[in-house]
């Protein structure tokens, strides 16, 4: 895996302005009193690999799960700040927080297989989420999926096996396959190599790379030189009174090198 | 389609939620709407007399409490003794899963048989006649279950640390088990007792023919021949027969108090249920 | 003392430890007693199995006079009374369940489980009283084009006993639903399922066990329940349908195993011993019935273990 060894430090550098996926402003997060994020700022644009992060318990996966409302599900945590996707505000009264979730996919940190067969874990959102599709079509989307998750090979001949025969790391690989599968815009990965050995983590990894010619990708993770290899955007959230801010939202390499951020990525580095 | 589902299946599971609840203050409200006139002092502190339209059901809610005292009396070292067995003592997997299916399989039996059971050992082959103490017997048999299991979660919810230490230091399984495991998980003997006492008050069949009778007993001599009189074995002799309106007013009485006393047994548990529930929740 | 004496002194005291006497002395005096009443039922409902040989099951004719036992319309009516109850109460149990495990906030779902608990523990004599007051009435009022004799019938003792096991059910299938791990519902809700999408998808598949044991349960506790059945069934020996799907039974009054079992005849029969024998019999077969149907609970559960009830 190349490092990276250019980095854009300036937007208006590149060739053509690209689409804000993302924008967040002064987002906050409480949970019963205590302050989980503080003022979070960032801009999220299209086809780029987005990485977060910092220590544990500086909010990373909240900040992750505000993006697709996931947070919806956590009656405790109250959320204030704007965020918004494509222009428009996701927390706005008449918004259809499952068609944001359909069009968001969440990868988690162990993977979560429903089970069931390979194939019927594939298709699992999108026979919900498009009714009416015929038979043949989901077999074709979810043949396509499974190549672009880079699992098609190892799975094609055992497709109605029950998908808990799978290894961890082709699991994560089936999760990802089903959020393929609902062709959404945008992936969230709330550290989704962490469980995983270290050829299973090349692999996502190198999937990132592929996946974001066509998806924005958010990836949370607290491995530097992972993000050293897959992120072109890196935002640093560090604890700061108890509350995660974000200390520097910039580039990796200049991230990776700011004094601010120093300490915390050291503290990584290490750990 | 999707959404007018999704506000249909939830608010036709809600109006079952709401039908279940609705039903429980319904039958609160009738009974308390029939037993309150004719809940007095006089009704609680009085004996029954002519059969039931006179008097007040004084003895019949001491009878009650002879018999659900028993029954906690005999049950506390019998669940005590099946929880250790099942938690503590049994070494094979196989021993642990015999004694949960024979909780299982006695806590599914009929009263009916219970009661039927204590005719023939009791009444007739111990020749005892109608017993208070055959009645606190087979009371403690039937809430065995109930006593044992919520014993048996609180000892397997203590934490590993009490246990490790001790044995650290270098006490017999024994001394652990009543300097640490008991003192620490009693609190499930309380909640599995009150719930068992609540479920034995209101019990009529296996006390019908072994324990109770109608009317002519006050405070039992002995354990032969000293039946004592109850709650709910009065509500059942009267409810069969309930057209003189004297006897409906107490009858409907009785079962307030009777409603009263099992739920007060219940509601007593709640407290050290939710906090033992939150405890879990972590 | 040796290090090695010391051990063997120590391991030595546990194995005769007074505790663990005592708790396995308990123990096996439960089980025996439990064993023991077994037997004795066994042993005594022998002259009627000599009597009648399979026929006390089969027979359709209770006359303990003329020694005549027959003990399929009970057998008739334990079931139909305890199916009706199941098929009232399923729906409406599942539903209240559905609704508090999956739509409620946790301090909502925490007080009505509560209030539902309540109500599982009303005792069955109050129910009987209730049936007495309200439901013998409405039935015969709302059937009164059947022509019934009375309100007690073996429909009365079913809607009563449903009513009976609602509560049961709404618990055990609520701690079924809340056994499924909230990983599975986040992931389904993450791909877009709507939550009504993730009940139906994920979270009622994969308490199928724990809802078919609840149910089950429920069924059980029905198969037995005495009192409240014997104040509204009606107490009539003998009522069985002509052809096996005639439903004029149910309008009738009928006889329960547990409803014969709490009558007058127990009383009497014991001088007799074929009469003692027969009443006997019948709750072996009761306790054979709630038997089968506590192991299929059982196997159901992934552990052999008393829920918590």
């Amino acid at each position: 895996m190349k490092p990276k060894d250019n980095c854009l430090l300036d937007e208006s550098v590149s060739t053509a302005p690209a689409r804000e996926i993302f924008r967040i402003s002064n987002l906050s997060v409480v949970a019963r009193g205590k302050s989980i994020l503080r003022n979070v700022n960032a801009v999220i644009k299209a086809n780029q690999v987005f990485g977060i992060i910092g220590p544990s318990g500086a909010g990373k996966s909240t900040l992750l799960r505000c993006l697709n409302r996931l947070s919806d599900l956590t009656p405790e945590l109250e959320v204030t700040g704007s965020i918004e996707y494509r222009g428009r505000s996701i927390n706005a009264p008449g918004i259809d927080a499952d068609a944001l979730r359909a069009s968001t996919g969440f990868l988690f940190q162990q993977p979560v297989i429903f089970p069931t067969s390979i194939y019927k874990n594939v298709i699992f959102g999108l026979r919900h989420i498009r009714r009416g599709l015929s038979f043949a079509q989901l077999r074709e989307t979810a043949e396509s999926a499974l190549r672009e998750a880079a699992l098609w090979e190892e799975v094609k001949v055992r497709l109605h096996d029950s998908a808990l025969t799978l290894s961890v790391g082709q699991q994560q690989r089936l999760c990802l396959a089903r959020v393929l599968a609902t062709q959404p815009d945008v992936i969230l990965m709330d550290e989704p190599t962490s469980a995983l050995d270290p050829k299973s983590t090349a692999a996502i990894e190198e999937l990132i790379l592929q996946l974001k010619a066509r998806h924005t990708i958010v990836l949370v993770t607290h491995n530097v030189p992972q993000a050293r290899r897959v992120t072109d955007w890196l935002a640093c959230l560090c604890l700061r009174d108890g509350a995660g801010e974000i200390a520097e939202s910039a580039c990796c390499d200049a991230v990776l090198t700011n004094s601010q951020c120093r300490e915390v990525i050291e503290y990584l580095n290490h750990g | 389609m999707r959404r007018a589902s999704n506000v249909i299946f939830p608010a036709l599971c809600g109006f079952c939620a709401f039908l279940a609840c609705g039903l429980l203050f319904g039958l609160v409200f009738v009974i308390a709407q029939r037993g309150l006139p004719a809940i007095n002092w006089r009704f609680i502190t009085e004996e029954i007399r002519q059969v039931g339209s006179e008097g007040g059901i004084f003895y019949n809610l001491i009878g009650t409490l002879i018999l659900i005292g028993t029954a906690c009396l005999v049950v506390v070292p019998l669940a005590t003794g099946l929880a250790l067995t099942h938690a503590v003592y049994a070494r094979k997997a196989s021993t642990r899963s015999r004694l949960g299916l024979f909780l299982y399989t006695l806590n599914g039996i009929p009263s009916i048989v219970f009661g039927i059971f204590g005719f023939i050992v009791f009444v007739k082959y111990f020749n005892w006649g109608k017993s208070w103490l055959t009645g606190g017997l087979l009371l403690a048999l039937m809430i065995l279950p109930t006593v044992t299991v919520a014993l048996i979660e609180r000892i397997k919810a203590l934490p590993r640390k009490y246990l490790e230490a001790a044995t650290g230091l270098g006490l017999r399984q024994s001394q652990i088990v009543w300097s640490i495991i008991l003192p620490q998980s009693w609190s499930g003997l309380i909640t599995g007792g009150l719930l068992g006492l609540a479920r034995a008050a209101g019990e009529t069949a296996p006390i019908m023919f072994t324990a109770t009778i109608f009317a002519g007993a006050s405070i039992p001599h002995g354990v032969r021949e000293s039946p004592v009189l109850s709650l709910p074995y009065h509500i059942f002799i009267l409810a069969q027969d309930s057209f003189d309106p004297a006897v409906a007013a107490k009858l409907w009485g009785s079962a307030l108090v009777l409603l009263a006393l099992v739920f007060a047994l219940s509601i007593l548990a709640l407290p050290l249920r939710l906090r033992l529930h939150d405890e879990a929740q972590g | 003392m040796s290090a090695a004496e010391r051990d063997l002194g120590v391991s030595l005291s546990r194995r005769l430890s007074f505790t663990r006497l005592a708790s396995f002395a308990f123990s096996g005096l439960a089980v025996l007693t439990l064993a023991g009443l077994t037997l004795i039922f066994l042993v005594q409902s022998v002259p009627v199995w000599r009597h009648a040989g399979l026929g006390y099951l089969t027979g359709g004719k209770w006359f303990y006079r003329a020694h005549l036992f027959g003990a399929l319309p009970m057998i008739y009516g334990t079931i139909v009374v305890a199916l009706m109850a199941l098929i009232l109460a399923a729906p409406i149990s599942l539903g209240a369940a559905i609704f508090t495990a999956e739509f409620l906030p946790r301090r909502l779902r925490l007080a009505v489980k509560i209030t539902v608990e309540l109500l599982a523990g009303v005792p069955s004599v109050i129910y009987g009283l209730i049936g007495i007051l309200l439901l013998r009435n409405w039935v015969y009022d709302l059937f009164a084009r059947f022509d019934p004799l009375s309100g007690d019938t073996l429909l009365t003792a079913g809607v009563l006993l449903g009513v009976m096991i609602l509560p049961t059910v709404m618990t055990l299938a609520d701690d079924a639903l809340r056994g499924v791990p909230a990983e599975q519902r986040r992931a389904a809700r993450s791909l877009g399922l709507t939550a009504t999408e993730s009940v139906l998808s994920v979270s009622l598949p994969q308490a199928r066990r724990g809802l078919v044991a609840a149910l089950l349960l429920g069924l059980g506790r029905a198969l037995g329940e005495t009192i409240a059945v014997f104040l509204v069934v009606g107490r009539q020996d003998n009522n069985l349908p002509e052809s096996l799907f005639s439903l004029r039974p149910w309008l009738k009054a009928g006889q329960t195993l547990s409803s014969k079992l709490g009558g007058s005849e127990t009383n009497i029969a014991y001088g007799d011993s074929l009469h003692w024998g027969a009443i006997v019999g019948l709750a072996l077969i009761l306790m054979a019935m709630v038997l089968i149907v506590t192991i299929a609970a059982a196997w159901q559960r992934k552990t052999t273990y008393a829920p918590s009830f």
